[in-house]
C-alpha cells in the first residue's frame, strides 16, 4: 500500500473522530456512502472447541464464534436512513440520553490499510477507545475494534461498510448514544 | 423476621411510595430471598437451546444458573456452582455439552447435574464419596408456558399456570398467535443499566402515560409510526398476581411501523384472532410486565427482557426478540431491524429510558428525599374488574393501576413468610 494511500486513510479516520466529537453529525452522515452498512455486532463468552471445561455432546453444530452472524440480533445494525433519523432525533430537544450532550473523545489507532475487493475500495482496520463523560460524574469507556471498507466517491474518501466490534460481552455502559 | 413491614413504604391504597424501596440496601437484601428466590423466574425460551446438550447461563436473583437440555431433550435448570469448593461451573454465555468440568480441580458433572467424575477419587478420597450425593443442586421446580420456561427455587410456590393466573391469554398474544408459537432469534444484548430493578418492570407492565412524552423524539423521527401520538382508547389491564398489560386501543396502529410487517400483520390478523379470540378486538396488549422480572413488547418491536437484579441500584438487562415460527424469513428479519433500531442499549426508543430511571432510582439516595412520598396515584378508583379482560381494568388509557397493583403484590410477597392470595 503506498504510504500517501494510508497517510489519506489516517487523515480520513481523524477527521471523522474529530467530527463525532464536535457533535457536528451531518458533516459526519457526509462521510458515509449512501449504501453504508453499519453494524455492531453481539459478543458472547463461548468456549472454544478444543477447551477442556466442556466435552461437547453435538460437535457437528458446535458454534465456538463469539460475534452474532449479520441474521442475528446486533447493537446497532443501521443503513443510511435509519442513521439519518437517529441524528434528526438529536436535534428534537427531547432526545433525552443526550439532553444535556454526552463529552466524547474518540481515539482511533493501529490503523492497517488493504485493497479493497474492488479498485476505488480500501479495506482499513482500527482500534478505538471512545470515552464517555457526561452530566456530574458518568463515565463510559467503549473500547473495541472497526473494520471498513473505504470508497473513493469523486475524489474523496467515506464509509461504505462498518462493523464495529466492542471487547465487552454484558456492556457496562448504560446506553449506546454516540457513534464510533 | 422482615424487619420493616413494606406495606408502610408502600401504600397502593392511597397512591403513594417511599423512594427508600429503590435504593436501600436492606430492603435488596429482602427482595433477593423474599422475591427472587421464590416467584416463578424466566429462565430462557425453548428455541434457545433446541438440541440436546444445549445450554446457557443466566441468573436467578443473584444466583447464577445453569440451564441445560440434556440427551433425552428434558430441559433442567442447576446452580451454576461446583458442589466442591463453590467455584463458578460453567463460564460461557452459551453451548453444547454433555458434560461441565470445572476449572479448579476436574470435578465433572453431567448435563443432567449428576457428578460424573472426581480426580483421586480412589486414592485420595479413599473410595468414600457418595456421588450421587454431590450432584448439581436442581431448581425447586421447573416448568414452561409456550415455550417459556421458568424455574423456581421455592418448592412450595404455587403451580406455574396458577402463578401466572389470567396472564397466561395475554402471554397468548405474544408468544403464541400463530400455529407454531415463536421462535427467539440468535444472540441477546446484555447490558448493565444504574437502575433498581422495579424501575422498568413498572415501566413495562403499566406506564402508557410516558410513552408519549419520553419517546416523542423517536415517534416523531419515524421509529415508531403513528403509535400513541392520537387520544384515543386502551385500557390498562391487571390480570392478578402484580402481572400488568397496557392495552391499547385496537384502531391505533402499533406494529413497528415497516411496510412488509404492516402487510404481514393485516395477512395473519383473520389466524390471529381465530387463536385469540374476540378478545383481541378489544385491546391490542403493547408492553407488559410478569412479576417480578420479566417484560415484553409488541408494539414498534417484538422484544423480551429479564430485569437481573445486581445491587439496590444496578441491573443486568437481558433482550431478546422474538418472531412468529410460521412467518417468512424477510418477515423474521425486518422483526429483528425494527427491534434493535428502536429498543435494545442503543435503541432510539429505550436510550433515553435508561435516563430517566437512573434518575429515578437514585431519589432514594438523600436522607431528606426519603421523608417525602412519591405519586402513584393516577386513575385511583377507576379501574374495576373487567370480565371481558380477565383482569382490573383502567377506565381512562393512561393509569398507575398497575402499578399500585405491582408495587401491592411486592410489598405483600416482602411482608409474608407463606404464599399470599
Amino acid at each position: 500500500m503506498r504510504d500517501d494511500t494510508i497517510r489519506e486513510v489516517e487523515q480520513f479516520l481523524y477527521r471523522e473522530a474529530r467530527l463525532l466529537d464536535a457533535r457536528r453529525f451531518d458533516d459526519w452522515l457526509d462521510t458515509l456512502t449512501d449504501d453504508v452498512k453499519y453494524w455492531m455486532p453481539l459478543r458472547s463468552n463461548r468456549y472454544p472447541a478444543y477447551s477442556k471445561a466442556i466435552s461437547i455432546l453435538d460437535g457437528s453444530r458446535y458454534e465456538e464464534g463469539e460475534l452474532s452472524r449479520e441474521d442475528e440480533l446486533a447493537i446497532m445494525d443501521e443503513d443510511k436512513d435509519s442513521l439519518t433519523r437517529r441524528i434528526r432525533r438529536l436535534d428534537s430537544g427531547m432526545a433525552w440520553a443526550e439532553d444535556p450532550p454526552s463529552r466524547t473523545r474518540h481515539f482511533v489507532s493501529n490503523i492497517e490499510v488493504e485493497p479493497g475487493q474492488r479498485e476505488a475500495e480500501l479495506r482499513v482496520y482500527s482500534n478505538f477507545i471512545m470515552y464517555r463523560t457526561r452530566g456530574e460524574t458518568e463515565e463510559d469507556f467503549y473500547v473495541g475494534s472497526r473494520e471498513d471498507v473505504l470508497r473513493r466517491e469523486n475524489g474523496q474518501l467515506k464509509v461504505a461498510y462498518r462493523k464495529v466490534v466492542l471487547d465487552q460481552t454484558v456492556l457496562l455502559a448504560k446506553n449506546v448514544s454516540n457513534f464510533f | 423476621m422482615v424487619a420493616t413491614r413494606m406495606a408502610t413504604l408502600v401504600d397502593s391504597e392511597n397512591g403513594v411510595i417511599n423512594p427508600s424501596i429503590f435504593s436501600d440496601q436492606e430492603i435488596y437484601q429482602q427482595e433477593l430471598e423474599q422475591i427472587f428466590a421464590r416467584c416463578w423466574l424466566f429462565l430462557c425460551h425453548e428455541t434457545q437451546i433446541p438440541n440436546p446438550g444445549d445450554f446457557l447461563t443466566t441468573y436467578m436473583g443473584e444466583d447464577p444458573v445453569l440451564v441445560v437440555r440434556d440427551r433425552s431433550g428434558k430441559i433442567g435448570a442447576f446452580l451454576n456452582i461446583c458442589r466442591h469448593r463453590g467455584n463458578r461451573l460453567c463460564r460461557a454465555d452459551d453451548g453444547n455439552a454433555a458434560a461441565f468440568i470445572c476449572a479448579y480441580h476436574g470435578w465433572a458433572f453431567g448435563n443432567d447435574g449428576a457428578l460424573q467424575a472426581v480426580p483421586n477419587l480412589q486414592d485420595a478420597y479413599y473410595g468414600e464419596l457418595d456421588q450421587s450425593k454431590w450432584g448439581l443442586i436442581p431448581v425447586a421446580q421447573l416448568d414452561s408456558y409456550k415455550g417459556l420456561v421458568y424455574a423456581t427455587f421455592d418448592r412450595d410456590a404455587p403451580p406455574l399456570l396458577d402463578y401466572l393466573g389470567n396472564a397466561t391469554w395475554y402471554l397468548d398474544v405474544y408468544f403464541d398467535r400463530r400455529e407454531g408459537g415463536v421462535e427467539f432469534i440468535g444472540g441477546v444484548q446484555k447490558w448493565t443499566i444504574p437502575v433498581n430493578w422495579k424501575v422498568p418492570a413498572e415501566n413495562f407492565g403499566g406506564d402508557g402515560y410516558h410513552t408519549s412524552w419520553s419517546h416523542l423524539s423517536a415517534v416523531t423521527n419515524g421509529f415508531g409510526g403513528n403509535y400513541r401520538t392520537r387520544a384515543t382508547g386502551g385500557s390498562i389491564v391487571s390480570p392478578g398476581n402484580g402481572h400488568g398489560v397496557i392495552g391499547l386501543d385496537p384502531s391505533v396502529p402499533s406494529d413497528p411501523p415497516v411496510p412488509e410487517i404492516l402487510a404481514y400483520e393485516e395477512q395473519i390478523r383473520d389466524e390471529v384472532v381465530k387463536r385469540l379470540g374476540d378478545r383481541i378486538n378489544q385491546i391490542t396488549p403493547s408492553a407488559a410486565t410478569i412479576f417480578p422480572n420479566m417484560s415484553m413488547l409488541r408494539s414498534i418491536a417484538r422484544i423480551h427482557r429479564t430485569w437481573q437484579p445486581k445491587g439496590p441500584d444496578k441491573t443486568e438487562v437481558r433482550s431478546a426478540v422474538f418472531v412468529d415460527k410460521a412467518a417468512p424469513p424477510e418477515i423474521k428479519d425486518a422483526f429483528r431491524l425494527a427491534a434493535i433500531r428502536s429498543f435494545g442499549p442503543s435503541g432510539s426508543f429505550e436510550q433515553d429510558d435508561m435516563d430517566n430511571w437512573e434518575g429515578c432510582s437514585m431519589a432514594g439516595r438523600g436522607v431528606v428525599t426519603r421523608r417525602h412520598e412519591l405519586n402513584m396515584s393516577m386513575g385511583l378508583g377507576h379501574a374495576p374488574y373487567n370480565e371481558d379482560l380477565l383482569g382490573w381494568a383502567s377506565e381512562h388509557r393512561y393509569s398507575e393501576s398497575n402499578h399500585r397493583a405491582f408495587y401491592g403484590r411486592w410489598a405483600q410477597l416482602m411482608d409474608s413468610r407463606g404464599w399470599p392470595k
